[in-house]
């Protein structure tokens, strides 16, 4: 058990820095995803001119493994367009990429998923598109597939183990660096291990408290 | 009739829980008999007919089937052990049940469904088993729909395959736990006009139904079960025509006859 | 930038090594049909175990299931490498050595045991009662009903679910070249430290791992369609 002291307990500092780095970038990467998933979805099924190069966007995020995309965003992109300049960025914007194009399809059976009635209650009212839009079809679409939206930040996390082969230094990351170190795997790497178990299930756990607390509230259906 | 009764069910208790929906049953069917259960929702006449094939463990008592205890053994020394589930699996055997839901397997035609058991239970060859089960499905007047599968019969044919399926494994005694609840009022005739033809060629029966002209004209006995006890029992004449018991009175009030 | 989008739509790198990187992505699918059967095989036994009538097996099956699935690919592989034969070597007495290819196929192989132990428990708790009853009433053991009445259906109905988690294995390969399995990734990075040229090798990469997967994910797509729509409901 010494070792444990030794190599883990004590390396804390570096671990819990990694640790940060890993929340962090996780949290940075799921909010954008978000953001593109909707855009993605919301151009797809309202701007129908756009439709194939939309449809080729998310086809192309949600087929191609994160660890391609990762090394085309970090080698081929600054090339390309002059940035991401630097690792950290390159290793959100390749994980949003990828949750991107799921988030883009989980949306879009959500906003399938709202009955008809609903908006034509709204239009009988005299709601514009864009207010029943976002005033009733997202907040329940959203509702209704918040598990799938749970479940992606769970891959989020999972992957984002991939960012410590570009230099990001996160928690995959520092510990590869302590094995560098002190050449004793065993303790470390479990130690690592178990805290990204640990991590990702309090996250799918709190993440499924959240969404069902949400939908109770506001009366969705549990799917 | 001086033979052993085919089924004799003593001091059956089945308590859920705090619930207790069975309280001392006790009653025999003989063989070739017809016997129906009566009574409202909740009497407790689905839970009996289940304990008696041991879908669901009794709480206590026991049911014996031509004299063999069905949940325990007497071994050599003369004590009491409790039966493996697998062997009152195997002593299922004859004993066949069809249900409300009719519960067809919807992977396999009807013929597969009828000959599953045969083969796999009591290993028949699968040459002696199709036979059967065409003889059993011929049976239900369902010869012709050997190789459709359930999802494309109408609610009445799936249940006469489940009756075809219990069939097939030669039981001693037939159980049916509401066998036309589930069925629009079109289709329940052609189910009970099997079960009359069955009744009549001499099958031993217990009949859990709703279908009180059929339980009047094909039973030999008729149970009332009220509140987890047999409030009345007897030929259909005097259940149905005159009962003794005020809540069995009440119970068929209901019922135009 | 307009040499750059030359650059990169000029594959012509890509298919000067078209053979090399072409022999890498069958690697892929050596590692993949080799984790899948890992992961099947392992899931269903976890999945029997999780709704095992005695506890032990059933917290057995749930600790696997809740380890495997939440953890990252990359730190699994990683530690089978790294880690397992250390902890193997002073139990068997020899000097355990895993082969890259081994290592990704067991840590593949059980982390994605999780996730088909899920699929398959779904399966089969979504069966309804009745049948087993109905093949009990038959006097079917309990073995018996589960392999020729449950598991039929069960595959059945989560084929869609099962060719999808499919995919996602296949996905997951290409990070085995981090460990030295000479797959398509590995053969990339290898051309590139030659030739200093990544955006042509990456972007060919990026579109034949998409070409590859894209394809198959619209077959399962359509297989899962047109399951929908059989006899069977």
């Amino acid at each position: 058990m010494g070792n444990w002291e030794r190599l883990v307990w004590n390396q804390r500092d570096a671990l819990i820095s990694g640790l940060a780095v890993t929340i962090e970038i996780c949290a940075i990467a799921f909010v954008a995803a978000l953001f593109g998933g909707l855009a993605l979805c919301l151009l797809r099924m309202h701007v129908r001119a756009l439709r194939p190069v939309t449809i080729g966007v998310i086809e192309f995020c949600r087929a191609t493994p994160i660890f391609v995309q990762l090394m085309w965003v970090n080698y081929v992109w600054p090339e390309l367009f002059g940035w991401p300049n630097s690792f950290f960025t390159a290793g959100w914007v390749a994980l949003a990429l990828q949750s991107s194009g799921y988030l883009a399809e989980t949306f879009r059976a959500g906003i399938e998923a709202v009955p008809r009635g609903h908006r034509e209650a709204g239009a009988a009212v005299g709601m514009s598109p864009a207010l029943i839009l976002g005033r009733i079809v997202l907040p329940q679409a959203g509702l209704m597939v918040s598990p799938s939206i749970v479940n992606q930040f769970t891959v989020i996390v999972k992957s984002s183990t991939l960012v410590s082969v570009i230099t990001v230094q996160d928690l995959m990351f520092q510990s590869q660096k302590l094995v560098n170190v002190w050449y004793e795997p065993i303790e470390i790497l479990t130690a690592t291990a178990g805290i990204y178990i640990v991590l990702v299930f309090a996250v799918s756990a709190l993440g499924k408290l959240l969404a069902d607390l949400l939908r109770r509230r506001f009366g969705v259906a549990a799917n | 009739m001086t033979e052993a009764p085919c089924i004799r069910v003593s001091e059956l208790y089945k308590r859920f829980d705090m619930l207790e929906v069975l309280k001392g049953v006790s009653f025999d069917v003989h063989r070739g008999s017809v016997v129906s259960m009566i009574g409202a929702s909740g009497s407790g006449k689905s839970t009996l007919l289940r304990c008696i094939n041991h879908l669901e463990t009794p709480s206590a008592g026991e049911v014996y089937i031509d004299g063999v205890p069905l949940g325990f053994q007497v071994d050599a020394a003369g004590r009491r052990r409790p039966r493996p589930r697998a062997e009152i699996n195997l002593l299922r055997r004859d004993l066949g049940m069809v249900f409300q839901q009719f519960n067809l397997w919807p992977h396999m035609t009807a013929l597969g469904n009828v000959i599953e058991a045969p083969i796999r239970v009591r290993g028949m060859s699968r040459k002696e088993a199709t036979a059967l089960g065409a003889a059993c499905l011929a049976q239900v007047h369902l010869e012709d729909k050997a190789n459709e599968y359930p999802a494309r019969l109408s609610g009445g044919q799936q249940q006469r395959v489940a009756i075809a399926r219990a069939l097939a494994m030669q039981p001693k005694v037939l159980l049916f736990d509401e066998p036309t609840s589930s069925l629009d009022p079109e289709l329940t005739d052609e189910v009970l006009t099997v079960m009359r033809e069955l009744a009549d060629t001499g099958s031993t029966m217990i009949v859990v139904t709703h279908e009180m002209r059929f339980a009047r004209e094909v039973s030999d006995r008729v149970m009332f079960l009220h509140n987890g006890t047999i409030e009345e029992q007897g030929p259909p004449e005097q259940v149905f025509g005159a009962p003794v018991s005020e809540r069995c009175r009440q119970f068929l009030s209901k019922f135009i006859a | 930038m307009s040499e750059s989008l030359r650059q990169s739509l000029d594959l012509s790198l890509f298919w000067e090594y078209r053979t090399v990187l072409l022999r890498g992505l069958v690697f892929n699918l050596y590692v993949f049909l080799c984790a899948a059967s890992v992961a099947i095989t392992i899931g269903l036994g976890a999945a029997l175990l999780r709704i095992n009538r005695a506890w032990p097996f059933r917290v057995l099956g749930t600790l696997h299931v809740e380890i495997f699935r939440n953890a990252p690919d990359y730190i699994m592989v990683v530690w089978v490498h790294f880690v397992l034969p250390l902890l193997l070597s002073p139990i068997l007495g020899w000097r355990v050595e895993f082969h890259p290819f081994v290592s990704a196929v067991i840590a593949l192989g059980f982390v994605y045991s999780g996730y088909y132990a899920e699929t398959f428990r779904a399966g089969i708790q979504s069966i309804p009662r009745g049948h087993l009853e109905a093949g009990r009433a038959c006097g079917m053991s309990e073995r018996l009903i589960l392999w020729r009445i449950v598991m039929p259906q069960v595959v059945r109905k989560m084929l869609p679910e099962g060719l999808n988690q499919l995919v996602s294995l296949f996905k997951a390969t290409t990070i085995v070249s981090l460990i030295a399995v000479p797959d398509m990734m590995y053969q990339v990075s290898m051309v590139t430290a030659q030739e200093m040229r990544p955006i042509p090798l990456y972007t060919g990469a990026a579109l034949v791992y998409f070409a590859v997967v894209f394809a198959v994910a619209q077959a399962v797509r359509l297989a899962s369609e047109r399951w929908r729509q059989s006899i069977y409901a």
